[in-house]
């Protein structure tokens, strides 16, 4: 049955050549939108590797002030530590969790490069924010003698740069002036949350008297309420006249970070849903009108001997078999990402999208065949035979 | 070998009530080659078809080989019309995007039988009709007197006890259509059953029985 099938679809390959590139394009769009969901959604699950709840973000801008401005930040930071409703805080560059801000730079061990996140923080981040060690410690006093800035990486770096080597102690030379060293690494950062996905990170520590990373990250006891934050801003600003003082909740933050990337997303999946829907119909429009057109055809299996299943099966079949053709050649297209690497993206989210698209194009040609073949197939034989 | 009892075929639509054929009796015996005539309209066709059980009888009984057949299922007639009926009709009914051989295959892939067999048992009916040469051509390049040898080969190739033929020289000329009854009486006396409708008296003539219609009436 399956020769015959193949015989009728070559002999009409030139009737059929719309409808394969039709399911070939609708194949190309699925795997795209696919490829999009199955990697945030793999990002997803992963978890960000650090805790958000209760943390703050105070960002300082020193304005027009110019008169000892590290001094200030420090001061600042010692106030804010010694408040009751404060746990630990910890000063940050401007790339603060969830925040758009971004910074990396290209890091280079023994030949090997890699981009990495690049983030300055200093002694309590892995407190403030709950950041877990994997190996080794996080930077503290004792190293700001050393004569090499002390590093963390995660673990992504850690197996781009080292590969199978223990990075601990180990110093990264960056000009003639600035070396690093490797104390600790961590296991997992996505600063960007939830849909980032796990990159190369590194924390430099900060320096004394450094007046550039003017964010301060505060870890509040459970409970601490706006009445603090008023409290905090009002002390800051007294302290430090004439400064920008702007306190964000990493919670919210994080908020606006999903919208981020959820609004484009759903746009997307609503586009693609409209053209997955049209074309559906259109295909089921080509197929309501060829199968009528085949009806002698039916009356004519009928009267041989083929039961309803049987026609109903082979109008089904025949469209299986385009199907798989199309997405034969969808396939020979989709797996050039991976193979090309296109986007930098693991080659089991395109798999997985490729799976996810061969499937739901099935189902879309069943669902749109099957019922003008079942109504096809339920024509009396003699009432078939007899329209010419 | 086909027995009908007071058949009645009643075409009904929203407005219309047509009485094609009114309480026909008919007793074909095994081997007999039998001719329905009748004016145009008179219910020739209907009649074929309710004895090929392409369509029900609004009344009456049917018996095909000593079996009733009663209930119209699909799956009990599918396989009666398949192993028992070839149907030859006038516009010969051939699917245009198969070759000749594929097309007389058909019946074939309803039953359990493998490519290689199907192949053998087309080109043996292939043969039969003098059509060897041509199994890999196509319909559109075949005359009508071949396109009607195909559909014969294609109902002869599940060696059906019986042969029901609606006109099949209806689209064809003299000199072809006598091909055909040529065959047809050649097939008939290697055992087939056949039932044959026609408007030619010539043709009626070398058949053993004739059957007439008159308004869904048998008159003869
Ligand atoms: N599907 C149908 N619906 C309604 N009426 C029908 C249908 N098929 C046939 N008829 C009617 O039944 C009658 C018999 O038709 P039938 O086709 O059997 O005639 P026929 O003897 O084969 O004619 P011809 O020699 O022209 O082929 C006609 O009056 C026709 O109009
Ligand atoms: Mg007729």
């Amino acid at each position: 049955m399956l020769r015959h099938l193949f015989k009728l679809i070559w002999n009409k390959k030139g009737a059929h050549s719309l409808l394969i590139i039709e399911i070939w394009a609708s194949f190309m769009v699925l795997f795209g939108v696919l490829s999009l969901i199955v990697f945030n959604v793999s990002n997803y699950v992963e978890p960000i590797g650090f805790e958000y709840q209760n943390v703050w973000n105070v960002d300082l801008a020193s304005n027009q002030d110019t008169v000892e401005v590290g001094g200030k930040l420090e001061r600042i930071l010692q106030r804010i530590r010694s408040y009751q409703n404060v746990e630990s805080a910890s000063r940050m560059s401007s790339n603060t969790p969830f925040s758009a801000n971004q910074m990396n730079n290209s890091i280079t061990y023994k030949k090997t490069s890699a981009l990495a996140d690049h983030y300055n923080t200093d002694t309590d981040f892995s407190k403030t924010i709950d950041l877990p060690m994997l190996t080794g410690r996080w930077y503290n006093e004792t190293d700001l003698v050393s004569k090499f800035i002390p590093i963390v990486i995660n673990k992504k770096l850690q197996e781009k740069l080292f590969l199978d080597e223990n990075p601990l102690g180990k110093v990264i030379r960056v000009d003639e002036k600035v070396s690093y060293k490797v104390v600790g690494t961590v296991d997992k950062f996505k600063a960007k949350g939830e849909f980032m996905s796990d990159n190369p990170a590194m924390f430099q520590m900060i320096q004394k008297d450094d007046s550039w990373n003017s964010n301060i990250l505060i870890k509040t006891k459970p409970g601490t309420d706006a009445n603090f934050e008023a409290r905090l801003v009002k002390d800051i600003a007294t302290m430090l006249p004439g400064w920008g003082i702007e306190v964000s909740y990493l919670t919210e933050s994080r908020k606006n970070r999903h919208n981020l990337t959820l609004v484009p997303v759903s746009i997307f999946l609503i586009i693609s849903g409209f053209l997955l829907t049209n074309v559906a119909l259109g295909l089921f429009g080509i197929l309501n009108l060829s199968i009528a057109r085949r009806k002698n055809e039916i009356g004519l299996r009928r009267a041989m001997g083929a039961t309803e299943g049987k026609v109903t099966g082979q109008f089904l079949g025949e469209i299986w078999v385009l199907a798989t053709l199309s997405m034969v050649v969808g396939l020979v297209f989709s797996v050039q990402f991976p193979l090309l690497n296109v986007f930098d993206i693991a080659s089991s989210i395109y798999v997985t999208a490729m799976i996810a698209a061969v499937i739901i194009i099935f189902l879309i040609v069943t669902l749109c065949a099957w019922y003008p073949s079942r109504q096809a197939s339920r024509i009396h034989p003699a009432v078939a035979l007899h329209e010419e | 070998m086909i027995k009908l009892q007071n058949v009645e075929k009643v075409y009904r639509t929203s407005s219309i009530e047509t009485l094609a054929l009114n309480n026909i009796n008919l007793d074909v015996k095994k081997g007999e080659f039998v001719s329905i005539m009748g004016p145009s309209g008179c219910g020739k066709s209907t009649l074929l078809n309710i004895i090929g059980l392409l369509d029900a009888p609004s009344k009456g009984i049917i018996e095909i080989d000593g079996r009733k057949v009663e209930r119209f299922n699909d799956k009990e007639i599918a396989p009666l019309r398949n192993k028992m009926l070839g149907f030859i009709f006038q516009s010969f009914h051939l699917i245009n995007d198969l070759s000749v051989i594929d097309n007389v295959e058909i019946p074939l892939l309803y039953r359990s039988t493998n490519a290689k067999q199907r192949r053998e048992l087309a080109e043996e009916a292939l043969e039969k009709v003098g059509l060897a040469n041509r199994m890999k051509h196509f319909p559109k390049q075949l005359s009508g007197g071949q396109k009607q040898r195909v559909a014969i080969a294609r109902a002869i190739v599940g060696k059906p006890e019986i042969i029901l033929a609606d006109e099949p020289t209806g689209n064809l000329d003299s000199a072809m259509g006598n091909e055909i009854i040529n065959i047809l009486q050649s097939l008939n006396e290697d055992g087939a059953t056949i039932v044959m409708v026609t408007h030619d008296d010539a043709m009626a003539k070398r058949t053993h029985r004739l059957i007439r219609l008159f308004d869904g009436t048998q008159v003869l």
